[in-house]
């Protein structure tokens, strides 16, 4: 009975990558009924405390225990917020704990039962590491408390254009949810097998195709799958500015036919002739892991500098840099709206922006996360410390990863493909 | 002369034992029904250690996986032995886990057994109006699909105030007492009231009755329940974390958001193995138990 919602997946944590489908459809229509019932319900909205100004916000903070919900699958990561994170809260007064989770939707899900049972300022949720489709969810049923990022000194570190911060796949974020990290989709290969690595994403197709059963991708909903999707569609619609980001049924009619044409004409070449695809990114890992394909994709590109460290992964493994550019997003710290630890939450988020604490997280050895900071607008000795940071065998930096980087679809996109490819090329196998 | 006496003798005590031995009939105490010679025999003992081979070949990779530092395909075994797994398991809070999870499967054991005996006793005795509305009750928890049942009595739960490390403990409880409840009954349905009454009628009060009879004779029907009601607290994800709300993390937690990533796998057999170690001692303690048995000992 503790099996229902192991979905198993990488960073980020807006992955919706269910091990078994069936249970998370469940799982998504408990949330999505739960978020009903939120928004229907007589309870008023709760929209937590109001604070003035930093100062406020220290002296509620002061003695509070923050409980920050996250996915539980990153060793790094839990021993980054165990070992880094939490003692520089503890230096401002403030305790975190973590919950390890093995879906984000779990916290959501708490949030939704307890706003639904009207408890409005004692929910046991302080934080949750979130991104995506979770957010946008939690957004609807006003389940966030919002415009508090503002109030954050450490914001000022952080550029205010950057679309991936100011939009969570196409939902704004709207001082909602704090910028944590920020992530890039990476095609990685084993350099011991591929010798002549294709530059652009319709060459890796083109590759997949000359090399037989060395090339597959996770199946939508995986995200990493139906990252791989978006990637394609850019790709086959001649760059991402051809792909309007919000949705519309014309963009899609129009688009998609060339996209799916392609991905069908690939399946007799990809892994098990594409009779069968990957259902997580952990099993596409698994599969190059084990050398039964010579290529992948990630969108938590932070883990594999570990990965090849402790053996999983070939230490040939190499990340893939396309000439098109991939997709990029950003994680972020949410509050639910009935947290009781409001101001504990906002003292770790600002923590969390510090130049310690993004350096830190850089740094391969601790995790290797992309910082969200402003490089140009930090101080000269600030920049030095990323600049000091060692460089990862495997990960290229963000600079050279992210180049030509393309924004992400709005979330409306994402199930209307996944929905596309479903039917016409997993329904073909 | 006398060595030859003696020798014949002892053929003599010999014959008549074998005689003696031969003339008990199956069935009789001690001794099986019917005895398996030749080719079933063989057939017996290949076949149950086939069976004990099924059992404990899963725990191979397991033990194997929690010392393995390194282990990719296509090899064979690790590669490199070490306790990076163990180190992995202990930053992540096992030890912790551990013991919210051994103090919630226990206090789950102490509250769920005695109900289900209770249950059972009054529902063996047939005098329980609406005995059979009764019994679909306390089993329909079985029934329910766990997922909807905990989000519904969460909301409840919640509205009720009711702290959620006592949310989890009663819902887990409600869990337990079907299982308890069924061991409980098979138990009292081989129950004679005879020795209560006896002791009765001899002059013993009722609590000396309960504690000197009837309590010794359930003992191992007993322990039995308590080792399942107990498997329901160990084994519990789902209530643990929905009603618990973070407050209580347990090994299957970190069991469920370790084996959620990608090259956890020494850390999470590691953590596997903490966990199927103590119901094994459990189940070891019982089976003695059983031993104990006075009925077993005639």
């Amino acid at each position: 009975m503790h099996t229902w919602s192991f979905s198993r997946r990488t960073t980020p944590p807006n992955a919706t990558t269910p091990r078994r489908r069936a249970l998370s459809v469940l799982a998504t229509t408990a949330v999505t009924a739960l978020a009903l019932t939120a928004c229907s319900a007589p309870t008023t909205t709760p929209s937590g405390p109001e604070f003035f100004d930093w100062s406020d916000v220290q002296v509620a903070a002061d003695g509070q225990t923050v409980k920050l919900w996250m996915w539980g699958g990153d060793d790094q990561g839990n021993a980054y917020v165990d070992d880094v994170l939490a003692p520089a809260a503890a230096a401002q007064g403030v305790t975190l704990e973590r919950v390890p989770i093995a879906d984000t939707k779990d916290a959501l899900n708490r949030v939704f039962t307890e706003l639904q049972a009207g408890r409005n300022d004692d929910g046991a949720v302080d934080l949750v590491w979130i991104n995506g489709d979770n957010f946008r969810t939690g957004k609807q049923a006003d389940a966030w408390f919002c415009d508090w990022t503002g109030l954050l000194p450490n914001m000022s570190l952080v550029s205010d254009s950057d679309p991936l911060l100011t939009e969570d796949f196409g939902t704004p974020v709207d001082g909602c949810e704090a910028p944590w990290h920020k992530a890039q989709f990476s095609f990685v290969y084993n350099s011991a097998t591929v010798e002549n690595p294709p530059t652009t994403i319709d060459g890796i197709l083109d590759w997949a195709e000359a090399n037989p059963g060395r090339f597959t991708y996770p199946a939508a909903p995986d995200f990493t799958g139906s990252a791989f999707l978006r990637s394609v569609l850019y790709s086959e619609s001649g760059g991402y500015e051809n792909v309007p980001s919000t949705y519309s049924d014309e963009a899609f009619d129009e688009l998609t036919p060339a996209l799916l044409d392609r991905l069908e004409a690939l399946a007799p070449s990809l892994w098990r002739e594409g009779s069968t695809y990957p259902a997580t990114s952990e099993q596409l890992t698994k599969l190059f892991a084990d050398g039964e394909i010579d290529m992948m994709m990630t969108y938590g590109p932070a883990t594999l500098t570990a990965l090849v460290e402790n053996g999983t992964l070939p230490d040939t493994t190499r990340v893939l840099t396309v000439d098109d550019g991939t997709l990029g997003n950003a994680s972020f710290f949410g509050i639910p709206s009935n947290s009781g630890n409001i101001a504990g939450a906002m003292v770790v988020a600002n923590e969390a922006l510090s130049v310690e604490q993004q350096v830190a997280k850089a740094d391969p050895a601790v995790w290797g996360q992309f910082t969200v900071l402003d490089l140009d607008a930090l101080s000269a000795a600030d920049r030095e410390l990323f600049d000091a940071l060692p460089q990862s065998p495997v990960v290229p930096s963000f600079d050279i990863l992210s180049r030509n980087a393309s924004p992400e679809l709005s979330a409306e996109w994402v199930p209307a493909i996944d929905e596309a490819w479903r039917t016409r090329i997993a329904a073909g196998q | 002369m006398t060595l030859s006496t003696s020798n014949v003798d002892v053929d003599r005590a010999q014959r008549h034992q074998r005689e003696r031995r031969e003339r008990r009939m199956p069935g009789d105490a001690g001794r099986p029904l019917s005895q398996s010679r030749g080719v079933m025999r063989t057939a017996r003992l290949v076949s149950t250690t086939l069976v004990a081979l099924w059992f404990a070949l899963p725990f191979l990779p397991l033990v194997l996986w929690s010392f393995a530092n390194s282990w990719s395909a296509p090899a064979v075994l690790p590669m490199t032995l070490g306790t990076d797994g163990l180190t992995a398991a202990l930053a992540n809070g096992a030890v912790a886990a551990f013991g919210d999870s051994l103090l919630l499967s226990l206090i789950v054991a102490a509250i769920a057994t005695p109900l289900g005996a209770m249950a059972a006793r009054a529902l063996s005795r047939r005098t329980l109006p609406f005995g059979r509305l009764v019994s679909v009750l306390l089993f329909s928890p079985v029934l329910l699909p766990p997922f909807a049942a905990v989000l519904g009595i969460n909301v409840v739960l919640l509205r009720a105030w009711v702290p959620p490390e006592l949310g989890v403990i009663l819902v887990l409880v409600v869990v337990a007492i079907p299982y308890t409840t069924f061991s409980m009954r098979v138990a009292y349905a081989a129950y004679d009231d005879g020795f209560d009454e006896a002791a009765r009628t001899l002059g013993a009060t009722s609590r000396f009755t309960l504690w000197r009879v009837h309590l010794p004779l359930i003992a191992p029907a007993l322990a039995r329940s308590a080792f399942l009601a107990f498997l329901v607290g160990w084994s519990d994800y789902l209530v643990t974390l929905v009603i618990g709300g973070g407050q209580l993390v347990t090994l299957p937690l970190i069991i469920a958001s370790s084996a959620a990533g990608i090259g956890n796998e020494s850390s999470v057999a590691v953590l596997s193995l903490s966990a199927v170690i103590p119901p094994l001692i459990l189940l070891a303690l019982v089976s003695r138990a059983r031993n104990l048995d006075p009925g077993k000992q005639s």
